[in-house]
């Protein structure tokens, strides 16, 4: 029965993706039905898989020799990640309905959604380092077809062709990682390295152990590799919610999560991560608070989020990162459907035109205050719980210094939401905009995710047993949802953060009087725009490629007769190499 | 002797094939020259080979041949060689001693003859699982890629930017 | 040399290779090209199944040699599509006129 379950979530959206392209375009009803229907059983069949979690294999297709064997294990962590990928895919199909009527090339869209599911279920659910690999390329394929999904505005093009070759260059990193472990163990099986891992000779471990740090930090959009998540935001929203919050960049914190118990000793591993984390986490929150993009905020709110569960992951809190994994899919994907509504309606992302909405569109507003309250980490909704435990986590484990910089930040979170929240729904209209509210299917989405950012931090109990259970390498210290509410409601950290975003409130509503702060501060608006310098360093590798590639550009004569003379003539080449090493 | 014959009768027909003006004539000796593979192959004492090589080899991919021709047209010769006839012969005189000098020492073991069909063949596809699913996939990608290519028909361009 | 069945397929083998590669280098029409391929493939072929002999191996030559068809095959279909779609675009089937991407 397992095994059928990990089949169908993986075969079922690939099988869908293919009928809905042979459907044609001509039909779009019948495509839009085949990818609701595909979704939502895939959705319906990821949530049953979470009940039949085992630590052993489910699957395994012995393919011989080189390969190892292909094996599916639904543990813990596995599940949860593919119950996530496979639910919000689904709403965002359901979201897409009303958000892509009458657009060309349908086809070619639902193809990539459902396409990306099944890859993302497959990575999380496999314990062979190859197969993840493969599924890990496979995401980001899709993700590069889909941000440039409009290929006739060029900015779209730009921004999936920067996150493909961003996103790659980190893969490279886990191939080395993954070879490295070959290597050394003679195996691909995730299970076998976690159990082994201390027979790897320690300069080894720490090339893989950095690799795939290199991999995370570049699939999750984190410092040094923090550009392409904002540009990315040409993607259509429900893209955005989907593969930009809450599952592809969660890729790269899984990654970290799942191989935490072999490299935790690889000596500077963990204050590496902390660094990555931390960095990600504060220059994303002051880039945010200068951006006048309406989806530019909440990327680089999805940067600063996932540097908060990088962090926790490094200071050792694993549960306390899934568990704001978990918060942040539903809630950010809240935000961006909404967002999604919001621009859908007034035609335009930039905020400076927006304003005074929330008459007319009631539901919306409600639903994206709701996300904005579990972002911003107020008591009651998810995003508070599953935020204090990172803190408290890192405050027992961590440097002080970081825990400090985490700190400033939730305010710094709690300042840019509530600047984003006044400016496109309360105040002044500032210029006229013709604004309807949510559709039906819309609002089906959005509805389900805001019930879920109210609760789904009372799936603690449950999540905590069954992570403890099914990982038989990692360490949990929690148990039921009443001790982790325990421990949050009496750690005196609670209320040192609590009032760190109250203060970030206060700024925003009594901003006059902090004008002056706000002069001296301007200087950092041309940094933040240009993202702390490393939009540049970009543009250099770019403007090296592009001589390189012109400059060699007269060998290539287009002339098949040439090309297969210059395919022979090196044949000859390595034939006289060989004959005379014989 | 009949391995003499068999072998002349291989060259001369993928000789032919290249050389022949009309592309239909072309298809036709490639149909003898896979014929005279399938026979070759069984002579080495490999007969399922010949035998998917024979009905693949000289039918299917013939067949496709005469089809693409047909739907094509025939065409005359036009344009000039791009690349000089002295250059093309020195470089494949290179390649070709090289590569039979390399392979010179093999030629001497002994090869006990056609009587080598195994029967292990059956426990050979677990062993080779993978390579039997990437061929499966192949195929499927080459149908679903030739359906792509012959379609051919433009559709309406309807509004679709949205921010 | 003596003339046992080795050396026959490898004169064979080795006749296919030249003329399939000569066949590649000197024509104009798309169809020669993937005839010349045809050929070219066939050498490598019975390449793959003498070698499976003289290694002693004999299993994974066949199973090889059967990987060769499927995947020429598969090269001859979508190079005669290809081919077709030229035809019906450029008007003719010379090689030459495919050249548009350079400038």
């Amino acid at each position: 029965m397992t095994a059928t379950l990990i089949y169908s979530l993986i075969g079922i959206p690939w099988l869908g993706a293919l009928l809905v392209w042979l459907v044609g375009d001509r039909r779009p009803t019948a495509q839009h039905a085949l990818a609701v229907i595909s979704s939502v059983l895939t959705g319906c069949a990821s949530i049953y898989l979470i009940f039949l979690r085992q630590s052993e294999p489910a699957v395994n297709l012995e393919m011989g020799g080189a390969f190892g064997t292909f094996s599916f294990t639904p543990d813990g962590m596995g599940v949860f990640l593919a119950a996530v990928a496979a639910v919000v895919g689904s709403l965002a199909v359901i979201y897409s309905v009303d958000y892509m009527r009458g657009a060309a090339q349908l086809g070619r869209y639902y193809a990539m959604v459902l396409f990306f599911i099944g890859a993302m279920t497959g990575l999380v659910l496999t314990s062979n380092l190859l197969l993840m690999f493969f599924f890990w390329e496979i995401t980001a394929l899709t993700s590069y077809s889909l941000i440039s999904f409009y290929n006739d505005d060029p900015k779209a093009v730009a921004g999936g062709l920067k996150a493909l070759i961003i996103t790659q260059l980190g893969g490279l990193g886990m191939l080395a990682g993954a070879l490295v472990i070959y290597g050394q163990l003679g195996t691909y099986d995730l299970n076998v390295f976690l159990a082994r891992h201390a027979e790897i000779d320690p300069l080894w471990l720490k090339i893989a152990a950095f690799g795939f740090l290199a991999a995370a930090a570049a699939k999750s959009s984190q410092f040094p590799f923090h550009t392409w998540l904002p540009d990315a935001m040409e993607a259509p929203s429900p893209i955005s919610a989907l593969i930009h919050a809450a599952t592809m960049v969660n890729a790269g914190v899984y990654l970290l999560a799942r191989f935490y118990p072999a490299f935790e000793e690889v000596p500077g591993w963990r204050t590496a991560v902390i660094v990555v984390g931390a960095v990600s986490a504060l220059i994303a929150g002051v880039m945010a608070l200068f951006a006048t993009d309406l989806k530019r905020v909440l990327a680089y709110s999805t940067v600063s989020q996932l540097g908060y569960m990088v962090y926790a992951v490094g200071a050792g809190g694993i549960f306390a990162s899934q568990f704001h994994l978990m918060s942040h899919s539903v809630f950010k994907a809240l935000l961006f459907l909404a967002a999604g509504t919001v621009i859908h309606a007034v035609g335009t992302r930039d905020m400076r035109l927006m304003g005074g909405l929330g008459k007319k569109m009631p539901i919306t507003q409600v639903v994206f205050i709701l996300g904005a309250l579990a972002l911003a980490g107020v008591p009651l909704m998810n995003g508070f719980w599953s935020k204090e435990l990172i803190l408290e986590a890192g405050l027992e484990h961590g440097p002080m210094w970081a825990y400090l910089v985490m700190l400033f930040t939730a305010g710094l979170t709690a300042l840019y939401t509530f600047r984003m929240v006044w400016l496109v729904f309360f105040g002044e209209e500032r210029s006229h905009l013709h604004a309807h509210d949510a559709t039906a299917f819309m609002r089906v989405s959005l509805v389900l995710l805001a019930l879920g950012s109210l609760t789904t931090w009372l799936l603690a109990g449950p999540f905590a047993r069954m992570l403890a259970t099914t990982l038989p390498f990692h360490h949990f210290e929690f148990e039921t949802t009443w001790e982790v509410v325990f421990e949050v409601l009496t750690a005196p950290a609670t209320l040192v953060a609590l009032t760190v975003v109250a203060l970030g409130l206060l700024a925003w509503w009594r901003r006059e009087q902090l004008v002056g702060v706000q002069k001296r501060l301007a200087f950092l608006r041309p940094v933040a725009e240009s993202a702390f310098g490393f939009d540049f360093l970009n543009q250099i590798i770019v403007l090296i490629t592009k001589a390189l590639a012109e400059g060699l550009r007269v060998t290539q004569t287009g002339n098949l007769n040439w090309n297969i003379f210059g395919i022979v003539t090196a044949l000859a080449v390595i034939l006289a190499i060989l004959a005379a090493g014989v | 002797m009949v391995y003499i014959l068999i072998a002349t009768g291989l060259l001369v027909c993928a000789i032919q094939s290249i050389r022949s003006p009309r592309m239909l004539h072309s298809a036709l000796w490639l149909a003898g020259a896979s014929a005279l593979t399938a026979l070759m192959l069984y002579m080495l004492g490999a007969p399922e080979v010949a035998v998917i090589e024979l009905s693949v080899g000289a039918g299917l991919v013939t067949v496709l041949f005469v089809f693409a021709i047909n739907i094509s047209g025939e065409e005359l010769q036009l344009s000039q060689h791009s690349i000089p006839q002295t250059l093309v012969w020195i470089v494949l005189f290179v390649v070709i001693t090289l590569a039979g000098l390399l392979s010179l020492p093999a030629l001497n073991t002994p090869f006990s003859g056609p009587e080598q069909a195994t029967q292990l063949r059956i426990t050979l596809w677990e062993d080779r699982s993978l390579d039997v699913l990437l061929q499966i996939l192949l195929i499927f990608a080459g149908i679903l890629g030739v359906l792509g290519l012959l379609s051919g028909h433009d559709e309406k361009q309807s509004e679709g930017k949205d921010l | 040399m003596n003339l046992n069945v080795s050396s026959i397929a490898f004169i064979a083998i080795i006749g296919l290779l030249g003329i399939g590669l000569y066949g590649l280098l000197i024509t104009r029409n798309l169809i020669k090209v993937v005839v010349a391929l045809q050929v070219l493939v066939k050498g490598a072929m019975i390449f793959v199944v003498l070698a499976g002999h003289l290694v002693g191996d004999v299993e994974i030559g066949q199973s090889m040699a059967l990987t060769v068809i499927v995947a020429d095959t598969i090269v001859a279909v979508i190079g005669l599509a290809l081919a077709v779609q030229v035809r019906r675009r450029f008007g003719t089937l010379d090689v030459k006129a495919l050249t548009t991407l350079r400038r």
